[in-house]
């Protein structure tokens, strides 16, 4: 890669592709967390999926334009957010004099179902942030480097 | 014995594996590494193991790559005229041959697939859980159940090493924010 050339070549095929393949994409991760109950999946799977096509839109629209949508506070929101979804629905039954994670003491019907589906969730929410976080922190160092060239 | 799609999967993976170590380009090297995750994903559909396979899909095949490619923006490619494989270094070629004999050789110990009579299936806890996963989750998927109740607090840990990774990554990177 010689020093003049620019990082970032559209195409609209590229963009075009991604833009229809997206909101699939996010929805199959989304499905793959809540599923994981039920068949393959998990949040760690959803997570992937979920970050592999964050970085696939940056790829087709440029990171600093997704970087603007996609902003710091969103990264550190679902990074931090699903720590604590886990931890809130792991000290619940705690707090109902039961110990962690004991989701039957929530009391409704299928409690466990629905509070692992919760935990999955919050791993997903982390697994996404963390991944996407690192590709746009690691790309962030590459294009100051360009520009100073 | 396997079939036909398996060993040429097999083959394709070996080959691509091959190629990952032998190329001097490393640009060619994390190509061939991603053609390597992606054999290797396929493998574990043919293993009956989906959810391995899509994370090693979106992660071995997709996010790595691109953090590679990332990072060899870093580099120089060298401008002198080099050749287009490594040379071969023999005595490493020498150790690892001997150490792949040795995890070879047990090969034939482990049990084949869907075999009835090993330890492991007489395991007290492994039958508790797949006779009681479902009667006291209400979850169908045995692995989830174990993941996600019964040993809910080492997911737990697990999540918060993610967590704790990425800040890690952050720190070593003296950036405080990830976008």
């Amino acid at each position: 890669m010689s020093a003049g050339r620019r990082p970032y070549v559209e195409s609209s095929v590229i963009m075009t592709t991604v833009r229809i393949v997206a909101p699939f994409v996010f929805t199959f991760g989304l499905f793959v967390m809540f599923h994981g109950t039920s068949s393959a999946g998990g949040g760690f799977q959803g997570g992937a999926i979920v970050a592999a096509m964050i970085i696939m839109i940056a790829f087709a629209y440029g990171i600093e334009p997704t970087r603007k949508w996609f902003f710091n506070a969103a990264v550190v929101g679902l990074v931090a957010g699903g720590v604590l979804v886990f931890a809130v629905i792991g000290i619940g039954p705690m707090l109902l004099g039961g110990t962690f994670l004991e989701y039957p003491l929530y009391g409704f019907e299928e409690a466990t179902k629905y509070g692992i589906e919760g935990v999955e969730l919050g791993i997903g929410a982390i697994v996404a942030g963390v991944i996407s976080g690192l590709f746009f922190a690691i790309a962030h160092g590459f294009e100051f480097r360009r520009d100073q060239e | 014995m396997i079939t036909a799609i398996e060993a040429v999967l097999l083959l394709f993976v070996l080959f691509s594996a091959l190629a990952t170590v032998v190329l001097r380009d490393v640009l060619a090297a994390i190509v061939a590494f991603a053609a390597y995750s992606l054999g290797l994903a396929l493998v574990w559909v043919v293993l009956r193991a989906p959810d391995v396979a899509l994370t090693e899909a979106a992660i071995g095949a997709g996010v790595t790559t691109v953090l590679f490619l990332l990072t060899i923006t870093r580099t120089v490619r060298p401008t002198e005229k080099v050749t287009k494989l490594r040379r071969i270094h023999w005595p490493g070629v020498v150790v690892v041959g001997l150490f792949a004999a040795m995890l070879l050789w047990t090969v034939p110990d482990i049990p084949a697939i869907g075999a009835d009579a090993v330890a492991w299936n007489y395991s007290e806890v492994s039958q508790y859980y797949l006779d009681n996963a479902y009667k006291e989750t209400k979850v169908k998927n045995v692995v989830t159940a174990v993941l996600a109740a019964y040993r809910g607090f080492d997911t737990f840990g697990e999540a918060v090493v993610v967590f704790a990774a990425g800040v890690s990554v952050l720190a070593i990177l003296r950036e405080e924010r990830f976008t």
